[in-house]
């Protein structure tokens, strides 16, 4: 049997242990023997104490069961619960506290998907059902997408029709990928997905990719555009097309004119969506793909997953910014253009010069 | 070697590994140990090492529900758990290097269904499942290697995967043991976090508690004591568990504050601050 020799951790006193959360009391004699700990929990009570602002501890982390106040005048809010006798706002997540107004709220350190109405969000089909498909997007019930909510090919507008159900797996079927957004929220929080637009739809030409999502750190994050083209250097007509999901999943595919969530300006309206919807956008069928894009598709996914390993935001600032500095360092470091390993200490470095600008 | 607790106890009153009554051994945690996971932590107490990952809360396949997997929900245990709240379904891999002989246990062993259960149903009172409707929370428990005292480790460590998971709690749960030493009357005081071979020996007991409050959520004894040691017994666990919450605490703690200086996390407000100004 192997030897390992671990360094010993300072020893843990079960008698001290029962005064050392007693911080709430004034008459507490307890505290200073207690160092550390009880010092964190009294800089979060409401009694002001001599310990606060000692060893850095402003940077405030709450673990669940913590009390956070209790003071009556404060409101609760995610992350927290209450007590009622006495009165005290509890955390029941680990996180940092955000105070808007009068409502105190604990935002988790990391934690899953929660779908709003309006988020930009990539799903994967895992259960088609008589009239509509049952979604994966990451958040804690699946998403439903109704067979009302996707457009037909061809952009007929026309009542759903029993044949329609019938066919319901030529528009998706398990296992495919599509870009959303959410419709409407049920009271339990499930999602109510529309596909009615050009910018969404199934996704072909590109390669999926999952980041913790918002609530975690790093990840992506809501923007302002959530999906947008990239001029992948060599070849002007080289474009990629980045659709960021709010919930963490990331497409990265090969650019195609009037199609995509990209082609948000580009396109028609919705208004005139019977003339430019092809036949074509449900296939499940790659376009031919050159070897340049492919490689220049891998090394913005190479981008995305070194942000994400460095704890940087995802958006497209970053990753923009990131894709440059990728290409010029690929063409600096003498292992030639076509390097795409950034993992390690390229990652490293290729973080750090964003942040350093 | 049999365990002479009987002599060498009263005479210097250190155990077989040289700790006293109330040492508890060497808690080692860490979380976020699988990025892919939704949360993950190891956890060592003492020799004794547990690995748990968490999947969910997510919306579970009517199919994979196996009869393997233990649910929070049936028993109705404590609070939490109501009709429409997520299920905490655990599953537990003792590896068969785990122990000092190796043993092949199979996926119907008693003994393990039997710690799933006690698992997912004590973490279901203590995970505020009703904000989760309809959802899944899965735990998965690999035993890396064994050394006594082996339901708290289990416990502790999926305490700190859920925790990491943002999944919220009223509590952090956390366990301990405490055992007795056979000599009745000479040495008054029972013993705390027990290894092995003093599992082997001694009667003992396991012991979680929500947090650093004295409210019990689990409470194990499969062995005979004397009705009125047990008190004792349960008195001296609880002050162990706090000493648990301690250290586990910080574990999340410490991870917390590596976020915020990496800059992964916003800043949080600090409310001994604004108090400062209002008074």
């Amino acid at each position: 049997m192997a030897i390992t020799i671990l360094k010993p951790l300072p020893p843990a006193n079960t008698q001290n242990a029962a005064t050392a959360y007693n911080s709430d009391s004034d008459s507490d004699g307890g505290v200073d023997l207690e160092g550390d700990v009880s010092m964190m929990a009294t800089a979060l009570s409401s009694k002001p104490s001599r310990h606060v602002g000692g060893k850095g501890y402003d940077q405030a982390i709450v673990t669940p069961g913590e009390i956070i106040t209790e003071d009556s005048q404060w409101m609760r809010g995610h992350g927290t619960y209450t007590t009622p006798d006495p009165y005290a706002i509890v955390a029941s997540v680990a996180g940092t506290l955000v105070k808007t107004n009068k409502l105190l709220s604990v935002r988790p350190l990391r934690a899953r998907y929660t779908p709003e109405i309006g988020d930009l969000v990539i799903g994967r089909i895992t259960e088609v059902q008589a009239r509509r498909w049952r979604v994966d997007v990451g958040a804690s019930l699946l998403a439903q997408l109704p067979l009302s909510a996707v457009n037909l090919p061809g952009g007929i507008q026309r009542r759903r029709t029993e044949t329609d159900e019938l066919q319901i797996r030529t528009f998706f079927s398990e296992g495919d990928l599509l870009v959303a957004e959410v419709q409407q929220l049920h009271n339990d929080g499930g999602a109510v997905l529309h596909t009615r637009s050009l910018k969404y739809g199934k996704l072909r030409n590109g390669l999926f990719l999952a980041v913790s999502g918002t609530g975690g750190g790093g990840g992506v994050v809501r923007a302002r555009r959530q999906a947008f083209t990239l001029d992948a250097g060599r070849a002007a007509n080289d474009k990629i097309d980045v659709v960021l999901g709010v919930n963490g999943y990331i497409w990265i595919s090969k650019h195609v004119e009037g199609e995509g969530a990209a082609a948000e300006s580009a396109g028609p309206g919705i208004t005139r969506v019977e003339e430019s919807v092809g036949l074509n956008v449900y296939s499940s069928q790659n376009d031919a793909i050159a070897p340049e894009t492919m490689r220049e598709i891998a090394r913005v996914r190479g981008v995305v997953e070194a942000l994400v390993q460095h704890g940087t935001r995802v958006d497209e600032d970053t990753v923009t910014r990131g894709y440059n500095e990728a290409v010029e360092m690929a063409r600096g470091d003498g292992d030639g253009p076509d390097t795409l390993y950034l993992g390690g200490e390229r990652g490293k470095r290729l973080v750090d010069a964003l942040k350093g600008r | 070697m049999p365990l002479d607790t009987s002599s060498a106890y009263p005479l210097a009153l250190l155990r077989v590994d040289g700790r006293r009554w109330n040492d508890l051994r060497r808690l080692h945690a860490a979380v976020r140990t699988q990025a892919a996971a939704d949360g993950s932590a190891y956890l060592e107490m003492g020799n004794t090492k547990v690995m748990c990952t968490v999947t969910g809360p997510s919306e579970e396949n009517k199919r994979r529900t196996a009869a393997s997997t233990a649910t929070g929900n049936t028993g109705g245990a404590g609070g939490g758990a109501g009709a429409g709240g997520a299920e905490v379904a655990v599953e537990i891999v003792v590896g068969g290097f785990s122990s000092v002989d190796r043993k092949r246990r199979g996926r119907g062993d008693k003994r393990i269904h039997e710690l799933q259960t006690t698992l997912s149903k004590a973490l279901a009172a203590a995970l505020h499942t009703h904000l989760y409707p309809r959802s899944t929370i899965a735990l998965s428990l690999h035993v890396l290697s064994q050394d006594g005292s082996l339901l708290a480790a289990l416990l502790n460590a999926s305490t700190l995967a859920l925790v990491d998971a943002g999944i919220p709690m009223s509590d952090l749960p956390v366990a301990c043991t405490a055992g007795l030493t056979s000599a009745a009357s000479a040495a008054d005081d029972p013993l705390v976090d027990l290894n092995a071979q003093e599992e082997q020996e001694l009667p003992f007991l396991t012991l979680a508690t929500l947090g650093d409050t004295d409210r019990v959520m689990v409470l194990v004894l499969e062995t005979r004591v004397q009705a009125a040691r047990l008190k004792d017994m349960v008195d001296l666990a609880a002050d162990a568990c706090k000493s648990v919450h301690k250290s586990l605490r910080e574990v999340v703690r410490r991870r917390g504050e590596h976020m915020v200086e990496e800059g992964a996390v916003e800043k949080g407000a600090s409310m001994a601050m604004d108090m400062d100004i209002d008074v």
